[in-house]
């Protein structure tokens, strides 16, 4: 990420990237932002790592700075706690731009290794880890019903956006 | 009495059963029906990182079962409450609607917006209500200090759950606490999220949000931290070990699910009907407190 510390050249700037982005109807709001940096100053992620900032990021994606973006293991650190969402003067849903761009760079192959095996396991055992014995044994002894796999619906289903095709990140987690 | 379709999710089942298994006796006292459905998969919510349209996929997939069983879904996971009403949210849409559905009748499956999700928490707090509750308390837990920690995804997006709660100030599991007897503390990190999400792709960044909540808590004189969530459970029961060992903390701070504390109040048995052996970090400071 150290790039992102240098000047803006405007020569290495992708132009169409924002478009791009607008193109997915979740980030269709993107265009209202106006920097407030109310998504930032509410970010329980950005308090304790203040690299991480979704209103950064989001002018990097308005001036059309892809690479940079895409390729940025920043992208992959938000919590999910939706507070950028709620706190938005604006209602820009930054939570699901995101969300955008992470899909942008996993069909780039940006993909973090551990959201590419969890889907994996997803479509292996139905959730997000791979079968251990010990959970039989755990519930048994709790009396709770078995558990079974029924993974074929889904499956069938999930595998239609071409989600099992993502390859991860080289040398990354 | 009411009956909805029990949405497990991943977590809980496997690693956090003592929640399911105390889920399960509180909705049996109070008369809510719990029916398993077991094509139900994972939410989808992860699946959203890679491809937004899966994990829409995934969580309508589970609509449309609990719909073809005519059932509204009962959650204990504020993240996969939260997946399942921003996809009913989205599906509102009939362009969306329709073009998940095309995907979804080759499985012989359709959803066609009946089917609601609720969390638990808001089952017992809009349905049983807090004055029902009080007044079926059988033990005394009034000398119990208990930090509530809500779940991001119970309360955000606000708009996906019919502004039930107000996210920067949210009540019902205070309400929740106290009708048990015991009390709710305030302290200012009560909207701090586990970082659950992140730990995945970053175990630092994931344990410096818990610590930055244990800090918050050390001086509050609380005897546990009260919870609706497995993930949050498992950051802040699981976690508080890597946690101390990294910041050099001592802490030892309980952790339970409502579902578990409220059993207490009704008279539960501590082992055989809420699991409380199971956890980490010993409750027994918890038990002495109850009379």
């Amino acid at each position: 990420m150290d790039e992102v510390k240098k000047m803006v050249s405007t020569s290495e700037l992708d132009p169409g990237f924002k478009s791009d982005v607008l193109a997915h109807p979740d980030a269709r709001g993107l265009n209202a932002c106006f920097s407030c940096g109310a998504c930032s100053a509410g970010c329980p992620i950005h308090e304790v790592f203040p690299d991480y900032s979704p209103k950064k990021l989001a002018k990097m994606v308005r001036l059309g700075m892809k690479k940079e973006v895409l390729n940025s293991p920043y992208i992959w650190y938000c919590a999910t706690c939706c507070n950028c969402v709620e706190h938005c003067p604006q209602n820009v849903k930054f939570f699901d731009i995101l969300n955008v761009l992470k899909n942008m760079a996993a069909k780039g192959g940006y993909a973090p290794a551990a959201w590419v095996e969890q889907t994996k396991h997803v479509m292996e055992t139905g959730i997000v880890f791979a079968q251990e014995d010990s959970w039989v044994k755990k519930r048994e002894v709790l009396s709770l019903r078995p558990l079974k796999e029924y993974v074929d619906k889904m499956r069938k289903i999930v595998e239609k956006t071409g989600i099992d095709k993502i390859k991860p990140r080289v040398n990354s987690k | 009495m009411s009956k909805y379709a029990l949405f497990l999710g991943c977590t809980t089942p496997v690693k956090v059963p003592q929640y399911e298994l105390a889920s399960r006796w509180v909705c049996e006292y109070f008369g809510i029906e719990l029916i398993d459905v077991e094509e139900f998969t994972c939410c989808g919510i992860n699946q959203v990182n890679l491809r937004v349209e899966a994990g829409l996929l995934m969580a309508a997939m589970n609509l449309a079962l609990a719909e073809a069983k005519g059932l509204d879904i009962l959650t204990l996971c504020a993240a996969c409450t939260g997946a399942l009403a921003e996809a009913i949210e989205k599906l509102k849409d009939e362009t969306i609607r329709n073009s998940v559905n095309e995907k979804l009748r080759d499985s012989g499956l359709e959803y066609k917006g009946k089917t609601k999700v609720r969390h638990i928490s808001r089952v017992l707090y809009e349905e049983i209500g807090t004055e029902k509750i009080k007044r079926e308390i059988k033990k005394d837990l009034s000398a119990l200090r208990v930090a509530p920690h809500y779940g991001c995804h119970y309360l955000r997006p606000k708009s996906a759950f019919e502004n039930f709660e107000e996210p920067d100030n949210p009540r019902t599991l205070h309400g929740l606490i106290s009708a048990t007897g015991a009390q709710p503390v305030g302290y200012e990190a009560l909207n701090l999220c586990c970082g659950g999400k992140v730990s995945p792709v970053s175990e630092d960044l994931s344990r410096a949000l818990v610590q930055k909540k244990l800090d918050n808590l050390a001086n509050k004189e609380v005897d546990a931290m009260v919870l609706q969530c497995q993930t949050c459970y498992l950051m802040y029961s699981d976690q508080q070990k890597e946690v101390n060992k990294e910041y050099g903390n001592q802490y030892n701070l309980p952790v339970i699910l409502y579902p578990q504390l409220l059993g207490l109040a009704l008279g539960a048995n501590p082992v055989k009907d809420l699991a409380l052996n199971l956890h980490n970090i010993s409750p027994e400071t918890i038990l002495s407190k109850v009379i």
